[in-house]
């Protein structure tokens, strides 16, 4: 029996767990925020022998720092996807291609943007800084001013899931950045036509690795659960469920169609490559977040 | 004389079985001290709010010194009205109260100032200017209350149970003061009040209100000795009432068979022998007669009751028939206390034709 | 055995509130004051005793321009509420000559408290949207041509669903006051040569202070607080200070100045409690 809690972004993983020992098992962060676990001691080293299907993670997330210190592995990678841009198909006779398409005075109210640091890393893109994780503060000073000139034209920003697929529903917004996959597939779902596209200036990766709650009393339970993660059944059931891509090719292969297979790009390695995915920011956080806190004052 | 409040078959109906007054026509001369007096329900507040334009007539004209003021709203009307429980405004002082409606006049600061003063000091309370109404006694706020009223100097003063919430003692010395600031402000006063010694003491006029009509009007002394019903008779001053029919008429006097005896009166108006008549008789008038002692009318009975009022004696007197007449006795000496009859014992009763009220009718209230 | 006794309810009628006044209020005060002179240190924060969080605060315009925005925000919803509950209370008190339908009335100002604050909030979005109430509305009375995007996601509308939102704390004080003055102080007013609108800024506005004053603090207090209706109907210029604090919480893990930002709001909350108390008070000294 599975007692889940859904957080609204990778920064509320932190403020839960501060907030009251003993209440997770598991967590799946981020790989942005893996590494913040990994230092706030939150969690414990993985025994990788005990993860049947360890070794047929793509290697290139078994690579990634984020997941790791001191030599162990600390998160499973289980689920990946882009932070792709959305469009509402009838709003548009060109279809838009570039981050530059959120920020047209002619689409003033009809834009949305992600409510998260992530905002700096699609401005700071369209800037031409393209070393987004480790910003400048001239450079995050950029971005930052790059978003508040976007302010008019935003209808409002977008801050769970589900708002963004209302406001699409509501003919609020007609563009956005999204989670691949996943809002467009709500929105197919409601009869509303949206396109995915990842702009010229190229689109965030994210990566979501499961990670055990240090001092969990139900350490073999979890290592079950992981299991079954890695699994046909569970790699599958994400897939199909969220609409995003998985880690585990080989099992992918075995419980995808061919279609499916091809549509989450589990056969690209070289989409896979294209994407910038997500890195810890550190001691850099801080201006990152308050950059964005400042846009929204504004 | 002229008068300075006309009302003319004023009716207040407020569905066509609730009716509040019922066609009262009244004049009121100028400075004159006018009490409407009755019971509650009797109509007298609604005709004196009326007067005041905080309520309207359904019938009838009411006129202020010659000019039509039945529909003019309060603020329009030259007159002013003292609140039963004063209406003081809490936040403002004593001095903004009083000179509230001196600000409406149009006059300058210091005009409004010294009249404010005056009339505080009118009243005996300069010294309260600048405190609040909260911190008075009753009585100061009912000073109070006069001040802001008369300051405006309206042609007519409205007072509504102005005595009512205060204690009995401070209520007669109250009603000394009111009579004599109305002979020093020389405005008219229409006042409100079922309390008939209120009346009696304080106007010039009285008029008695029952079940919205007018029952009786008169100098207090005229009402007193000459009530016009039983209802008037009961209401001003306390009446025993005796059923009884007229036996015999020999010019003003009359002799009338009561079932406890017989009485000679002096009738105001003329009947018939063979009425059936009320008797009335106010227990002041009627008298316990010593041994050997004769008169011209004489009850027989024996003492039923004695009741102690510290002025005097008030002693039940059970006659033949059953009916029962109070006799009041002063006692104007101490010693007199030994002098209180016992229960039981025999007496005979006198009391003066010419103190003997007839109505016609046997229905006493 | 009574002594004890009195002494055992006395602990528990006293005690009980003072113990839970002091464990779930009083200390939680004293932990965000502790933290709000902690320092920010990654991956959280750490103990220090310093007035860097309250500095950030005045010299970083995004905070002062978010405090600003909130005590707008507050004050246009304190000020419509009060121009729409007072002439509503008023009518009812001194005009409603049913007393029936001044309970129906009264009862339906007051019934929404019922229905969840999110719901409520939630049905202006139905309402002001672009294809909302509003606009088909507009677009069949042929007001406008094409729907209009005006009415949802900016600060009108947060002040339009705040003050819809608690407008029943504006009613029921006001409502309170004007009941109490007397109606012969209206009708002395009157007579003393006022015409109806003197005597009512003479008489009964000043009477009926306490009321406006309690309602502006309960209404002001309320909107000074939230961070939903940001969330709901605000749009890119919607923040207010709550969701700062609610960010430097969470997502930016800044417990300290998150902590400094709450102190700010409490000390700017307590002095428009005490100015109104002491205007309350005034008019107690006034009331009857």
């Amino acid at each position: 029996m599975v007692n889940a809690t859904y957080v609204g972004s990778n920064d509320d993983f932190a403020p839960k767990l501060m907030a009251g020992g003993g209440v997770y098992d598991l967590i799946t962060p981020s790989i942005d925020t893996t590494k913040l676990m990994i230092d706030l001691d939150f969690v414990e080293p993985l025994d990788t022998a005990k993860i049947v299907n360890w070794a047929k993670i793509y290697p290139k997330f078994l690579a990634l720092d984020g997941i790791q210190k001191d030599g162990a592995y600390y998160g499973m990678p289980y689920v990946w996807g882009a932070i792709a841009f959305m469009y509402r198909d009838d709003a548009f006779a060109t279809p838009p291609s570039s981050i530059a398409d959120l920020w047209n005075p002619d689409l003033a109210g009809k834009v949305s943007l992600w409510d998260d640091k992530s905002s700096i890393y699609v401005a700071a893109r369209l800037n031409g800084d393209m070393d987004i994780y480790n910003l400048s503060d001239e450079q995050i000073a950029a971005a930052q001013a790059k978003l508040v000139e976007q302010k008019p034209l935003i209808r409002k920003y977008w801050a769970t899931a589900g708002e963004l697929v209302d406001l699409y529903k509501a003919g609020e917004v007609v563009i956005s950045n999204t989670w691949a996959g996943y809002q467009s597939a709500l929105l197919a779902a409601e009869g509303i036509k949206v396109t995915e596209f990842i702009p010229t200036e190229g689109a965030e990766g994210w990566m979501d690795s499961w990670m055990v709650v240090k001092g969990t009393p139900n350490a073999e339970c979890a290592y079950k659960f992981l299991n079954m993660q890695l699994s046909e059944l569970g790699q599958c059931g994400v897939a199909n469920i969220n609409g995003y891509s998985v880690t585990n090719p080989e099992a992918a292969k075995n419980c995808m169609s061919p279609d499916e297979f091809t549509a989450l790009h589990q056969d690209d390695p070289a989409y896979l490559d294209s994407l910038m995915a997500w890195q810890p920011l550190g001691e850099r956080f801080e201006a990152y977040t308050n950059a964005w806190n400042a846009v929204k004052a504004q | 004389m002229s008068a300075i409040i006309e009302l003319e078959h004023i009716s207040k109906h407020y569905s066509p079985t609730i009716i509040g007054v019922d066609d009262v026509t009244l004049a009121v001369e100028d400075g004159e001290f006018v009490t409407l007096l009755g019971p509650s329900g009797c109509g007298k507040s609604t005709l004196l709010r009326m007067i005041g334009g905080f309520e309207e007539p359904t019938h009838g004209t009411i006129r202020l010194a010659d000019k039509d003021v039945t529909f003019e709203p309060p603020y329009r009307r030259e007159v002013n009205m003292v609140f039963q429980d004063y209406a003081l405004f809490p936040h403002m002082t004593v001095g903004e109260n009083v000179g509230y409606g001196l600000k409406v006049q149009g006059l300058g600061r210091a005009e409004i100032e010294t009249r404010v003063h005056e009339a505080l000091k009118l009243v005996g309370l300069f010294d309260k200017l600048k405190l609040r109404p909260q911190q008075l006694s009753g009585g100061q706020r009912q000073r109070i209350a006069l001040a802001r009223a008369i300051v405006r100097r309206p042609k007519v003063l409205l007072l509504d149970e102005p005595l009512s919430a205060l204690d009995a003692k401070l209520r007669e010395q109250m009603q000394i003061e009111l009579k004599h600031l109305h002979e020093k402000v020389g405005i008219t006063f229409i006042m409100v009040t079922h309390d008939q010694t209120e009346a009696l003491v304080m106007s010039d006029r009285v008029v008695v209100m029952e079940k919205g009509r007018i029952a009786q009007e008169g100098r207090p002394q005229d009402l007193y000795d000459h009530p016009a019903s039983p209802y008037v008779a009961n209401f001003i001053g306390t009446t025993n009432f005796l059923p009884g029919q007229i036996a015999r008429v020999e010019g003003t006097t009359a002799e009338i068979a009561l079932g406890g005896g017989r009485l000679s009166a002096l009738l105001d108006a003329p009947m018939a022998a063979g009425t059936r008549v009320t008797v009335g008789c106010r227990p002041e008038k009627l008298r316990l007669m010593a041994e050997g002692e004769s008169a011209a009318n004489v009850l027989e009975g024996r003492i039923a009751e004695v009741i102690y009022y510290g002025l005097g004696l008030r002693i039940a007197v059970e006659l033949s028939d059953g009916a029962r007449v109070h006799v009041d006795s002063l006692l104007p000496d101490r010693l007199a206390r030994s002098a209180v009859p016992p229960v039981g014992l025999p007496v005979r009763v006198a009391v003066e034709p010419h103190n003997v009220f007839v109505f016609a009718g046997d229905v006493a209230p | 055995m009574s002594l004890i006794r009195r002494n055992l309810s006395g602990v528990l009628v006293l005690g009980i509130p003072i113990l839970w006044i002091g464990l779930f209020m009083l200390l939680p005060y004293g932990i965000i004051v502790t933290y709000s002179f902690w320092v920010k240190k990654y991956p959280t924060f750490a103990p220090a005793f310093q007035l860097g969080n309250y500095l950030t605060l005045f010299s970083d315009p995004q905070y002062l321009r978010v405090m600003g925005r909130t005590l707008k925000i507050s004050v246009l919803v304190s000020l419509a509420s009060a121009a729409l509950a007072y002439p509503f209370a008023y009518w009812l008190v001194f005009r409603c000559r049913s007393a029936k339908l001044r309970t129906w009335l009264y009862m339906a100002v007051i019934a929404p408290l019922w229905v969840s604050y999110l719901l409520r909030a939630y049905v202006w979005k139905t309402i002001l949207g672009t294809e909302g109430v509003l606009n088909s509305f507009l677009q069949w009375a042929g007001v406008i041509s094409e729907p209009s995007s005006i009415f949802l996601y900016n600060q009108f509308a947060m002040v339009l669903t705040l003050t819809y939102i608690f407008i029943p704390f504006m009613v029921m004080p006001i409502y309170t006051a004007l009941e109490k003055i007397p109606v012969n102080l209206t009708e002395a007013a009157a007579d003393l040569g006022m015409n109806p609108w003197r005597a009512f800024w003479t008489v009964t506005l000043p009477l009926s202070t306490p009321g406006l004053a309690a309602g502006f603090t309960l209404t002001f207090c309320l909107s000074f607080g939230d961070f939903i209706a940001p969330f709901l109907v605000g749009g890119p210029d919607g923040n207010l200070m709550a969701n700062v604090i609610a960010t430097q919480f969470g997502a930016a893990l800044n417990w300290p100045l998150g902590s400094a930002l709450a102190i700010v709001m409490l000390v700017v909350v307590l002095t428009i409690v005490s100015l109104s108390d002491r205007m309350e008070r005034k008019g107690m000294t006034g009331g009857v």
